[in-house]
């Protein structure tokens, strides 16, 4: 038995300690807003963060995660919903198509604005060039991060 | 959303009840039912169980119900895959409608034969049919009937708007509206005229009555329907041609939303799957004993064709799927590989000389223009195989249990799914319930049915339900592929450069059949030819279909006969469209937005292409840096003209989609055959475009002919390929002529 | 939608033509290992001893799916995203033919002894800052030592 800590939640489960921690988000805690897409770290559909770090949760396996926070797309919105700011401004910019990858792009959009809150344009291209999104979304996620960039300077002063 | 899941086997009730996993109950059969144009009687009362059975719901015809909190909510008969037609589609019948937006919902059709895109049909039995109302209940009752025998319920070919959004959404609507008008002028005790509809209330303005829809729904849902409801005329539209939000982009963007492959059902078991890696081999031996101790394990399953492995949880299905050695039968299949396929292309164009083949267009006399031309041109290109690549890899999840089977999944064609899985068990379709859900990226790819009989025939076998997922790895190797093709021209031009003689013969024709003719461009003299070349790979349609190579061909072709003829590129191509008012607008418009003629940077280019396909008419310019190793595209300019955009944004969206989805095809993406295998397997190999190579993209959308919609999920992708390499001709001088990029070099 | 229909039609052939008689063929061979819920077969099969070294690569075999996005253990394989891996332990750094190594690790100096490579893997970038190496740290220690055994298992065969 392992002890996960799941957006803020322990979670006990029972997997061989190898296995990858989107098949136990997905399969174990049914948390399925977290996708499989390549399953060797290529895609980035499946990024969680792992004490606010983005990983490729197909190509890490569980026993990485003892003693760290796993935060997943459902961990993001505030408990009454509210989306984050990326997540609202994934919605103001209409990102999403078919929306597969989305909640890795979101991910790892967080994570970037996490560590710089006001990207250039190089900066998103490099920190996102890790997440496909075969509907081409990619226009929009260059303006939806900066919305989401710009809403956080905004917040702050309110 | 409403709780529409009725089946007994209603999985985990509260997580597939929130949205479109309809459990579509058996309804007896009887007339065929499809839209509200072209039924004598109101459905409702064979169509409520399966769509309306929520509390104080009314269903008031097919496509449109009303609840007691005046929650209207329209029913899709088309599948979401991210082209937003979930919104564009409830868009058109809110309109007419004049139902309050903000109170809209969107309920996805049931996998039932009543719910058939019968527009599909009738397009296909008279694809050049004009029939100038956009009500037809002759024609359309006709190709329903058809539809319904040939079991559809498709999403594809850029034709959900412009087909059953003109003729059934918008017809629903203004039908309902009519319905609810007559219910209130009744029970208001005035005539129908004095009453007006608006924001999802009837209203009488002499008496300042008012009052919601769902006063009315029941009384309009005994309403006789109305033969001919009236269609607003654009300058009353409010919702049609605005940018709304789409309805599933929130669920999209915090994890709640439901793909085929998060499909949970209680006890369900997982399958790992590995094919032949020829198709049509199959499996002689395989070797399990490592796989039958390894933990998880439950059932290991020689199919013949494949090999699949159930276990408690998927990677330990794979875990254990990965140490079977298999050994496979021989094929005619073995011996293929890619150089060899070209050169069979080019002997069987070679043997064809001038006149064998399938003539597909002719026009005048090829022969003798070309002969007499005072400058001949000539061309071959070539285009490889493409795999579809969705993001969520193929998957399907089944259970078979006493003599009838649920199928959960993402699919193009639900009704097509749903018969595949009857078919797979020998049982009748109605004892198959099929449960779709949004799909992670179609492309075509998503109408086929390997998946989903592969899922039944497992389940059939294992006495659970069983989600089988294809690896990253089958996915790529196990497509239904874009074909790859050769294509041969010949053009002649008079001593003013103008061409007088096209010929064009190349080895492929699936679909459109007007994909490799250019009847807007005015040449005289036509001969148009094809010779099949089939291999024992799959094909299938790919985003644009035949567009996807034909638009590069001929595009390309075009710009040598410019330069053939001394002249530039846009202003060739006006020439050759002159006349052609709405042709010319869109390219015009392209040139317009992206400076067409003004200086660029040393080592920069622009090119331009003209496509019009599935009804749109498409002009793109590319910008390309060639100052580096490889070509940089930097920014793509679109003009389109759909008609009319019924969603602008979502339009838009759509054409930032297929560039994206076009310069994979452009810059890397080739399928090659080794030994009658796929080479490829996972994105090292069959790379796509990531966000620092995506160009920025402008569109300029053109309203040209609001009766004549075109479609959106497609057009937007054959100019692609020729606006980029005709702009790198422009910048190097080099004319590339076979595709991908990454083939060509350029140093 | 002519497109999709005529991509239907050859399919709809071939599904109508096996309606009812004729359904699709079930397993050639069908291995049931153990019933949902029962407990997995006792682990008798467990391999000797004396191949504990084999299940060791074995081991290292599964655990270097981690690295195949990047990276080939293959004699004349191709570099990917990073170096073909044939050969590594023992060599100097930043020495494979045709990879364009990060100036970092083409001015590490380090050889790449079982130990080198350990402590690589377990945190590329602290071992040397500045690699291109982004991804593929595996902060297992088993695991680091099967992957390793596994690519001189394949480099010496």
């Amino acid at each position: 038995m392992i002890t996960l800590n799941v957006n803020g939640e322990a979670k006990d489960v029972d997997v061989d300690p190898a296995t990858p921690i989107l098949w136990v988000v997905r399969e174990n805690l049914k948390m399925t807003g977290t996708k499989f897409g390549c399953g060797v770290a290529l895609c980035g559909a499946c990024t969680v963060h792992l004490d606010g770090k983005p990983v490729r949760s197909c190509s890490t396996p569980v026993s990485e995660a003892d003693g760290k926070a796993i935060t997943t797309i459902e961990g993001l919105a505030e408990e009454d919903g509210t989306f984050s700011k990326v997540q609202q401004a994934w919605v103001d910019q209409q990102v999403a198509q078919c929306g597969y990858c989305q909640s890795g792009q979101i991910m790892s959009a967080t994570a970037l604005l996490k560590n710089n809150p006001n990207p250039t344009d190089e900066q998103i291209d490099a920190a996102m060039a890790g997440n496909i999104c075969r509907c081409g979304t990619y226009v929009r996620i260059r303006k939806a991060i900066k919305t989401a960039a710009g809403t956080s300077s905004e917040t702050q002063e309110a | 959303m409403a709780d529409t899941k009725t089946s007994e086997t209603a999985p985990k009730k509260g997580k597939w009840t929130r949205r479109a996993f309809i459990g579509a109950g058996v309804v007896a059969g009887g007339a065929l039912v499809i839209g509200v144009a072209v039924r004598p009687g109101n459905p409702i009362d064979r169509l409520s169980p399966m769509v309306a059975k929520g509390k104080g719901e009314q269903l008031i015809n097919a496509w449109v119900k009303v609840d007691a909190d005046n929650i209207v909510t329209a029913i899709i008969p088309h599948v979401e895959m991210g082209q937003g037609v979930f919104t564009s589609l409830a868009q058109m019948l809110a309109d007419e409608l004049d139902a309050d937006w903000s109170k809209v919902r969107i309920l996805e059709a049931p996998a039932d034969a009543k719910y058939v895109s019968h527009d599909i049909g009738r397009e296909f039995l008279a694809p050049n049919l004009e029939v100038p109302a956009i009500l037809e209940p002759t024609v359309g009752g006709t190709f329903l009937q058809l539809a319904t025998a040939m079991n559809l319920q498709i999403t594809g070919g850029s034709f959900s708007v412009r087909g059953t959004g003109q003729r059934a959404m918008r017809v629903a609507g203004a039908a309902a509206k009519e319905m609810l008008i007559a219910a209130a002028a009744e029970e208001w005790n005035v005539p129908a005229g004095e009453l007006r509809a608006e924001n999802s209330m009837i209203l009488h303005d002499k008496s300042s009555k008012s009052a919601p829809f769902a006063d009315f729904a029941a009384a309009a849902a005994d309403q006789g329907l109305p033969n001919k409801p009236k269609l607003k005329s654009p300058k009353d539209y409010k919702l049609m041609g605005k940018a709304m939000a789409r309805h599933d982009i929130p669920e999209k963007s915090n994890g709640t939303a439901l793909f085929g492959i998060d499909a949970d059902l209680p006890g369900m078991k997982y399958a790992a799957v590995k094919a032949a890696p020829v198709v049509g081999a199959t499996i002689e031996s395989m070797n399990v004993d490592t796989a039958k101790s390894m933990p998880g394990v439950l059932q290991i399953l020689n199919m013949g064709d494949f090999v699949a492995v159930v276990a408690d949880g998927y990677w330990q299905a794979q875990q254990a799927l990965g140490t079977i050695d298999a050994k496979y039968s021989k094929t005619e299949g073995d011996t293929l590989n890619q150089d060899a396929l070209f050169a069979r292309y080019a002997t069987v164009l070679d043997e064809a000389g001038d006149d064998d083949g399938d003539i597909e267009t002719e026009k005048g006399d090829v022969t003798e223009a070309f002969a007499g031309a005072a400058t001949k041109v000539e061309a071959e290109y070539k285009v490889p195989f493409l795999a579809h690549a969705t993001m969520e890899p193929m998957n399907c999840t089944a259970w078979v249990r006493d003599g009838k089977c649920d199928v959960w999944s993402g699919h193009q064609a639900p009704l097509m799914a749903r018969k595949a899985a009857a078919d797979t068990l020998g049982i009748d379709t109605d004892a198959v319930t099929y449960h779709n859900a949004y799909l992670g990226g179609g492309f075509g790819r998503r109408s086929e049915n390997d998946a989903i009989i592969m899922a039944t025939r497992i389940a059939k076998a294992v006495p659970y339900p069983v989600k089988m997922i294809w690896s990253r790895e089958e996915d790529t190797m196990h497509d239904h592929y874009r074909p790859s093709a050769t294509s041969r021209f010949q053009a002649g031009l008079d001593k003013d450069g103008k061409a007088v003689s096209w010929s064009n013969i190349h080895t492929h024709l699936f679909d459109p059949q007007e994909a490799p003719t250019v009847p807007y461009y005015n040449i005289a003299n036509h001969k148009i030819r094809k010779i099949d070349v089939p291999t024992h790979l799959r094909f299938g349609p790919w985003r644009s279909v035949d567009h996807s190579q034909h638009g590069y061909f001929i595009e390309s072709f075009v710009d040598e006969l410019a330069h053939a003829a001394g002249k530039d590129g846009y202003a060739y191509r006006r020439e050759l469209l002159a006349g052609s008012k709405r042709h010319l607008a869109v390219l015009d418009k392209a040139a317009e937005m992206a400076g067409w003629g003004k200086p660029l940077p040393e080592g920069h280019g622009r090119g331009i292409a003209f496509v019009p396909s599935f009804g749109t008419i498409v002009a793109e310019v590319a910008e390309v840096d060639m100052t580096g190793a490889k070509p940089k595209v930097k920014k793509i300019y679109v003009a389109a003209d759909p008609g009319f955009a019924v969603n602008p944004d979502g339009f838009a969206a759509q054409m930032e989609s297929s560039i994206a989805y076009g310069l994979t095809a452009t810059l890397y993406g080739e399928i090659s055959v080794k030994d009658g295998a796929v080479q490829q397997s996972n994105f090292h190999d069959y790379p796509i475009l990531r966000i620092n190579e995506m160009p920025e993209v402008e569109v300029g959308i053109i309203n040209g002919d609001h009766k004549r919609l075109g479609g959106a999920g497609e057009p937007g992708l054959p100019p692609l390929a020729p606006a980029v390499t005709n702009a790198i001709f422009a910048a190097t001088g080099k004319r590339v002529r076979e595709l991908p990029l990454s083939k060509v070099d350029f140093a | 939608m002519t497109a999709l229909f005529r991509a239907a039609a050859p399919i709809l052939v071939v599904t109508l033509a096996a309606c009812g008689s004729d359904p699709a063929p079930e397993p050639t061979e069908q291995i049931v290992v153990r019933e949902p819920g029962a407990e997995a077969p006792d682990s008798d099969t467990t391999p000797p001893a004396a191949e504990a070294n084999d299940s060791l690569i074995a081991a290292g075999k599964a655990a270097f799916n981690t690295c195949i996005a990047c990276h080939v253990v293959e004699k004349d394989g191709a570099n990917r995203v990073g170096p073909n891996l044939y050969g590594i332990v023992g060599q100097a750094a930043a020495s494979v033919e045709g990879f364009n190594y990060s100036d970092a690790l083409a001015s590490s100096g380090i050889t790449w002894t079982e130990e080198e490579l350990d402590a690589y893997i377990a945190n590329p970038a602290a071992k040397v800052p500045g690699t291109t190496m982004m991804a593929g740290a595996i902060t297992d220690a088993g695991r680091r030592e099967a992957i390793i055994a596994y690519i001189e298992n394949v480099s010496a065969n």
